[in-house]
């Protein structure tokens, strides 16, 4: 017996690559400022996605980027992350995860 | 022995007496002239049969007569002596008239009713005293003889009467006219044929008597008439034409009971203004009647009963029958509609047409909004109501009639809005509006399914669902039908609510982009739709892992995905999708388009030829319940790839001869086939009722602690509760299903834990 798939149409989420490798957990990480899913968007966005993306730090700590540049922005902020204090760096990303 | 005074006191009057006769005469001429003066008067008085022929008399000597009599003012005396002999006199009438019945009560035969009539007219006329004698002379006759009459009619009377006044209908025609009639009543040339007959009547003093018979019989031949022309025939408006129908034939008649003194025809048109009008009032009230009895075929019937909503609009307006209307609506609608056999679609699409119907008899919404309210009470108890509202308004094309007209211009949902008392169109609520009344201006149709429920949340949560099994189930990757609707949707729901929906659509674009890209790089034969999960309504996230191939594949495209886009991964809902599968046995080559789960399944048995139930569900891992991976395999039994034997065993069928051996058309598991199939959406109601699950903790919790609790208070207390946001009518439905599980009890309202 001889099976060949013809054609298939599946269905699959997206998730960002956080780099915490828990796959198996449901809700997903939440952005530590705004609180709503990392594959939501920010308060400021309506569509999630590229079109709302992640913030890497190196501290590792993630965010949504639109509202770490908003924290960032702001006077009280002192350009750190409001995580852990430190001075906010953020990440270059490895590619080839 | 009498008095002096007594004696004197007769002698008195005696002298005037005989002064008052003699008029001074010499002698006792006067008293003789006046003796035979009144024996005349009372022989030219004396009521005779009038079988016997009537003397002759000379009619100045009776004249002389009766002005001596009435100079000796003795006509008081002569009226008394007359009527108490007319009062011997009556047994002859009253013989013919017995005749003439008996005869009407043997045949029933309005003739003889006729001809009685005619015969007590002449009776009437033949005993009438002369006309000189002054008018209460004439009415203390009249009196005394209809009084007689009335006597001796006998009960039978009215019914042949009414007999005979429904013959003189339909008499404009003298062609028509039946002979009888012809040779009863004396006929005048160029007028109706029943002239003399209602000259009796009036005179005989029957119209009076008889009015409201009369009457009756001319409102029984229009209720027949409007019976007979009017009854379901509603394409175009009847009021008018039974109005003509009434002016060409019921006025022409109605001039004989009522207008026949007229002398022109401006003076008839006043006489029977009254009466027509009433006849008027009564012809729109039985039309209104009957149409309102037939108001619930109507309304399915709409809009090609546009005519009889005219008729009932215009009678209303004349006739108050508006709370007959909404109770035999209301009541209709009950036996009719609002029952377990009526499908949500057909109800939703009468409710609609109810609306428009309504609007169009009372443009101001206050029948509308009596009628409405048991139906919006009902469809709020039917669960699928929401679905088949949104399936309307996305135009789902399997009943092929939409709720909403295509030429409807799309309006923003109206919500309520508290009246503008700066308006200086400000009109206040009609004077039939009941308490409750809110004015609804008129608003679209959409909007008043949408208000039968409290937000419009559920809807797009519902629409939310639909979209998604819509367009998980799309292959073609043809979406614009989709999109169409959602932005038909946007302007009615506004655009943030169904921004969820707007992303659903982008990922589908998206995922087609994407797609292509990875098919540039590396081609496969998947192609998966990427959704971004939080904008989805929850899926069926039952998992397994794909065997074999499909395996390859799967990872294959991953890893192209994660190059593509380096800072996301995919994970997969292994169960939903469809996969396109060809497989070649020995002696035969299949195609079938199979679930995932079958494909895998398919794949398994590619390995080897035997496996049992156990075996598959442990090698596909994840979390596989029987019934599911069963569902899988039997549809696989069907395909005859498969055959099931001993029990749990699956073996491959490579061969026909194997389909012989196992004779793979007999025992199949029918009882797993029966399940509804697996749609790849959770449900809203499976949704909302695993979040009552949470709540449920909290009433019981608050049961426990505080005893007993009416359905308000828990429905307050729920409120502090996170994300709660039901009605206190789905509150209430939850509870009595939580009692018809025998968890709470309820007495008086108030709700305990049944254990306690």
């Amino acid at each position: 017996m001889k099976v060949t798939v013809k054609s298939w149409h599946a269905i699959a989420q997206w998730r960002w690559d956080t780099g915490s490798n828990s796959t198996e957990d449901e809700e997903g990480d939440v952005c530590g400022i705004c609180r709503v899913a990392f594959e939501g968007c920010c308060p400021s966005c309506k569509v999630p996605g590229d079109d709302c993306p992640l913030i890497w730090g190196e501290c590792s700590h993630v965010f949504h980027m639109h509202c770490l540049l908003k924290w960032i922005g702001t006077a009280a902020s002192k350009q750190q992350c409001p995580m852990d204090r430190r001075p906010w760096a953020t990440a270059e990303r490895k590619v080839n995860k | 022995m009498a008095s002096q005074y007594v004696r004197e006191q007769v002698a008195l009057k005696w002298t005037n007496g005989f002064a008052r006769l003699n008029r001074g005469e010499p002698g006792i001429t006067g008293l003789l002239t006046f003796t035979e003066a009144w024996i005349l008067a009372r022989e030219f008085l004396r009521p005779r049969d009038i079988n016997e022929t009537k003397p002759e008399f000379v009619l100045t000597q009776v004249k002389l007569a009766f002005e001596l009599i009435g100079e000796c003012k003795m006509l008081q005396s002569l009226v008394d002596e007359f009527l108490e002999e007319m009062k011997q006199q009556q047994f002859l009438i009253t013989q013919e008239c017995e005749r003439f019945m008996s005869q009407y009560e043997s045949t029933s035969d309005p003739q003889y009713i006729a001809q009685l009539v005619m015969r007590l007219q002449q009776w009437y006329q033949a005993w009438q005293p002369a006309s000189a004698l002054g008018t209460s002379m004439m009415a203390s006759y009249t009196t005394a003889f209809q009084t007689h009459l009335f006597s001796i009619l006998p009960p039978s009377f009215p019914r042949g009467f009414k007999a005979l006044i429904s013959v003189t209908f339909n008499l404009t025609h003298r062609a028509s006219v039946p002979q009888w009639l012809l040779d009863v009543a004396p006929q005048v040339e160029g007028q109706r044929p029943d002239l003399s007959l209602w000259v009796a009547f009036d005179q005989l003093g029957f119209l009076d008597r008889y009015d409201s018979l009369v009457s009756g019989v001319c409102h029984e031949y229009v209720e027949e008439h409007i019976l007979e022309t009017c009854a379901e025939k509603w394409d175009e408006p009847m009021l008018a034409k039974v109005r003509e129908w009434m002016a060409n034939t019921i006025v022409p008649w109605m001039m004989m009971p009522y207008g026949r003194g007229a002398r022109t025809s401006e003076e008839a048109r006043s006489m029977l203004q009254a009466v027509g009008s009433r006849f008027d009032f009564h012809l729109c009230k039985t039309l209104s009647e009957l149409r309102i009895k037939e108001i619930f075929d109507i309304i399915v019937d709409y809009p090609d009963s546009m005519g009889a909503l005219q008729d009932l609009k215009e009678c209303l307006q004349r006739v108050d029958d508006k709370a007959l209307l909404v109770s035999s609506l209301r009541k209709a609608n009950h036996k009719r509609l609002l029952h377990p056999g009526a499908d949500t679609k057909l109800i939703l699409s009468q409710y609609v047409s109810i609306i428009r119907c309504l609007r169009v008899i009372d443009p101001v919404g206050v029948l509308l909004f009596k009628v409405a309210d048991p139906i919006r009470r009902y469809l709020r108890e039917r669960q699928d109501t929401i679905r088949c509202i949104v399936a309307s308004l996305v135009g789902d094309g399997e009943s092929g009639d939409s709720l909403v007209d295509d030429s409807e211009p799309i309006q923003p949902l109206q919500q309520p809005q508290a009246d503008d008392y700066t308006d200086p169109q400000w009109e206040p609520e009609p004077i039939d509006a009941g308490p409750e009344f809110r004015t609804n201006k008129p608003s679209d149709v959409i909007s008043t399914l949408v208000s039968i429920y409290d937000s419009k949340e559920l809807f797009v949560k519902e629409l939310q669902v639909l979209l998604a099994q819509r367009l998980l189930a799309v292959k073609d990757g043809n979406y614009d039908k989709e999109r169409r609707n959602i932005e038909i949707l946007k302007i009615r729901f506004g655009e943030a609510s169904l921004q969820v929906c707007e992303v659903m659509l982008k990922d589908m674009t998206d995922s087609r982009r994407i797609d292509q890209h990875v098919q540039a790089q590396q081609s496969s034969v998947l192609h998966p739709t990427i959704i971004s999960k939080h904008f989805w309504p929850p899926l069926q996230t039952t998992t397994f892992d794909m065997p074999g191939q499909l395996k390859e594949i799967q990872e294959r495209y991953s890893k192209e995905f994660v190059a593509f886009k380096p800072d996301k991964k995919l994970s997969w809902l292994p169960l939903l999708g469809t996969v396109k599968l060809e497989i070649e046995l020995d002696d035969r080559t299949i195609e079938i388009d199979a679930s995932p789960l079958e494909a895998a399944f398919v794949e398994l048995f590619s390995q080897k030829d035997v496996w049992t139930l156990n075996e598959l569900i442990d090698e596909v891992g994840g979390s596989i319940d029987r019934v599911t991976a069963l569902r899988a395999l039997s549809s696989l039994v069907l395909h005859e790839i498969l055959k099931e034997s001993p029990l749990d065993t699956f073996n491959l069928l490579n061969t026909k001869e194997d389909i012989e051996k196992y004779g793979v058309k007999g025992k199949q598991r029918e009882v797993v086939m029966q399940e509804e199939a697996t749609l790849p959406v959770v449900t809203v109601q499976q949704q909302q009722a695993e979040q009552m699950q949470v709540f449920w903790k909290f009433i019981e919790g608050m049961l426990k602690n505080l005893g007993t609790l009416p359905l308000d208070r828990i429905q307050q207390m729920l409120k502090f509760a996170p994300d709660y946001d039901r009605s206190i009518d789905q509150l209430g439905a939850f509870m009595e299903a939580a009692r018809q599980e025998g968890l709470v009890n309820v007495k008086d309202g108030f709700w305990s834990l049944s254990n306690a």
